[in-house]
């Protein structure tokens, strides 16, 4: 049963109108979300209406699975995508995703969804080229979705309780996935303790998003130096709630990964050569430690299509970097 | 053909368990004014030459300064006694 409060309007139009004037959107246009809609997206999930998601403390907030079915309606995602975003909203919630802070702060931090496992090509996740960008409908819909149950629901809302200076574009939406298939290299959520056949999202706070482009290099050391000078011109001086386990996620093209694979490279050896490197002390303005505490929180993801020798780094706002499981119920045929 | 949607929120605040601002004072005379650092930025800088600013010019009975240990956590349970125990009126401030 669901207990959102109903209303009655005219046509589409009507409520699309009524939706920009109270603030249900994040500037563009939004699809009604009808109880039936509503509904079907729940059974997808096998999730009751009143099961709870997750909860924002500081906010006196609780999250439920309708609150995300109702957003998700309206961002636009078919039924099979919300255990997606059910995961998402759960991992974000969770209570090392800070995500009082996440959404509050002036550095108007994004939130990457990085999707893994067999669900990515049931629903058409893309990891391929252009994965980052517009023109995939499961991409947009599903990191649309986690942000409008941070507007509307957690009230993360610009000028309220989201303070950000500029935020920027990523606060849309940001969910992509990764490209198992593109080499050996363990998945991202094998290597975190799931199994090959399991689905999860990995949801990571973005402060901000660099690009190593390194188009001379021709060995996979000559690509990770450069991978970890353009880290440790920023770095991250460590924080007490992160404590040992700040995160930093690398998002590695095909122009990069091929020296890897080339060279037998696994990501838990690229993870040791970069930590090593990559917290060695401070050297001088332009070339700062960054404070990891373990290999395992550098977190290599393998997508993007082929041409440009680039690799991305998304380093993190004040949060851990959370996988949740995606959750999901046999429909019938 | 009309429709029937749904409300996205939460729900509007409830004005009966949302927190108020606290009573403001009408003078600083008498107060004793509590400083939160939260360590972002010249925050420290800032706050300490605005205690001094308040001291000289209004009746303040003095200053309670906590700098936090982090910007992501809050003070801690001592820092807070100290602040509920020793400050009567309060600032703090963020800013990168």
């Amino acid at each position: 049963m669901l207990h959102a409060r109903r209303e009655e309007w005219q046509d589409a139009d009507a409520f699309l109108e009524d939706a920009f004037d109270r603030g249900w959107t994040d500037g563009l246009p939004v699809v009604p979300p009808t109880p039936e809609k509503v509904e079907a997206l729940l059974a997808a999930a096998g999730l009751a209406a009143e099961t709870v998601l997750g909860t924002v403390p500081t906010r006196e907030v609780t999250v439920t699975a309708e609150h995300a079915a109702i957003n998700a309606v309206m961002a636009g995602c078919k039924a099979e995508y919300f255990p997606v975003v059910a995961a998402a909203v759960r991992a974000h919630l969770d209570e090392h995703g800070n995500c009082h802070s996440t959404t509050g702060t002036l550095s108007g931090a994004a939130h990457a969804v990085i999707v893994n496992g067999p669900i990515r090509d049931e629903i058409g996740i893309a990891y391929g080229a252009g994965c980052l960008g517009p023109g995939f409908r499961a991409n947009a819909t599903i990191g649309r979705a986690l942000r409008l149950v941070i507007r509307n629901v957690c009230r993360a809302v610009p000028g309220f309780l989201d303070r950000a200076t500029y935020s920027w574009p990523l606060r849309y939406s940001f969910c992509f996935g990764e490209d198992e298939a593109a080499g050996d290299w363990t998945p991202l959520h094998v290597q975190r303790g799931f199994g090959p056949d399991e689905s999860t999202v990995t949801v990571h706070s973005v402060m901000r998003m660099v690009s190593s482009w390194d188009s001379s290099s021709r060995t996979a050391e000559g690509v990770l130096d450069t991978i970890v000078a353009d880290t440790r011109h920023h770095g991250f001086n460590g924080d007490e709630f992160l404590g040992d386990q700040i995160p930093l996620v690398y998002v590695m093209g095909k122009e990069h990964q091929r020296f890897f694979f080339a060279e037998g490279w696994s990501k838990a050896h690229m993870q040791e050569y970069l930590f090593g490197r990559l917290t060695a002390e401070t050297a001088g303005p332009h070339d700062r430690r960054y404070n990891l505490g373990h290999p395992e929180n550098i977190l290599i993801v393998a997508a993007g299509g082929a041409g440009m020798a680039e690799t991305w780094i998304l380093f993190p706002h004040l949060a851990w970097a959370v996988t949740e499981p995606i959750e999901r119920v046999t429909l019938p045929a | 053909m009309t429709i029937v949607a749904l409300d996205p929120t939460s729900g509007p605040v409830d004005p009966t368990t949302v927190r108020r601002l606290a009573p403001r004072p009408a003078s600083l005379s008498g107060q004793r004014l509590g400083l939160v650092v939260n360590g972002l930025g010249y925050s420290e800088r800032f706050l300490d030459a605005l205690a001094e600013e308040l001291l000289a010019t209004t009746d303040l009975d003095g200053v309670v300064k906590v700098v936090k240990s982090s910007v992501s956590v809050p003070p801690d349970p001592g820092d807070w006694s100290r602040l509920t125990e020793g400050a009567t009126v309060a600032i703090t401030g963020f800013g990168g």
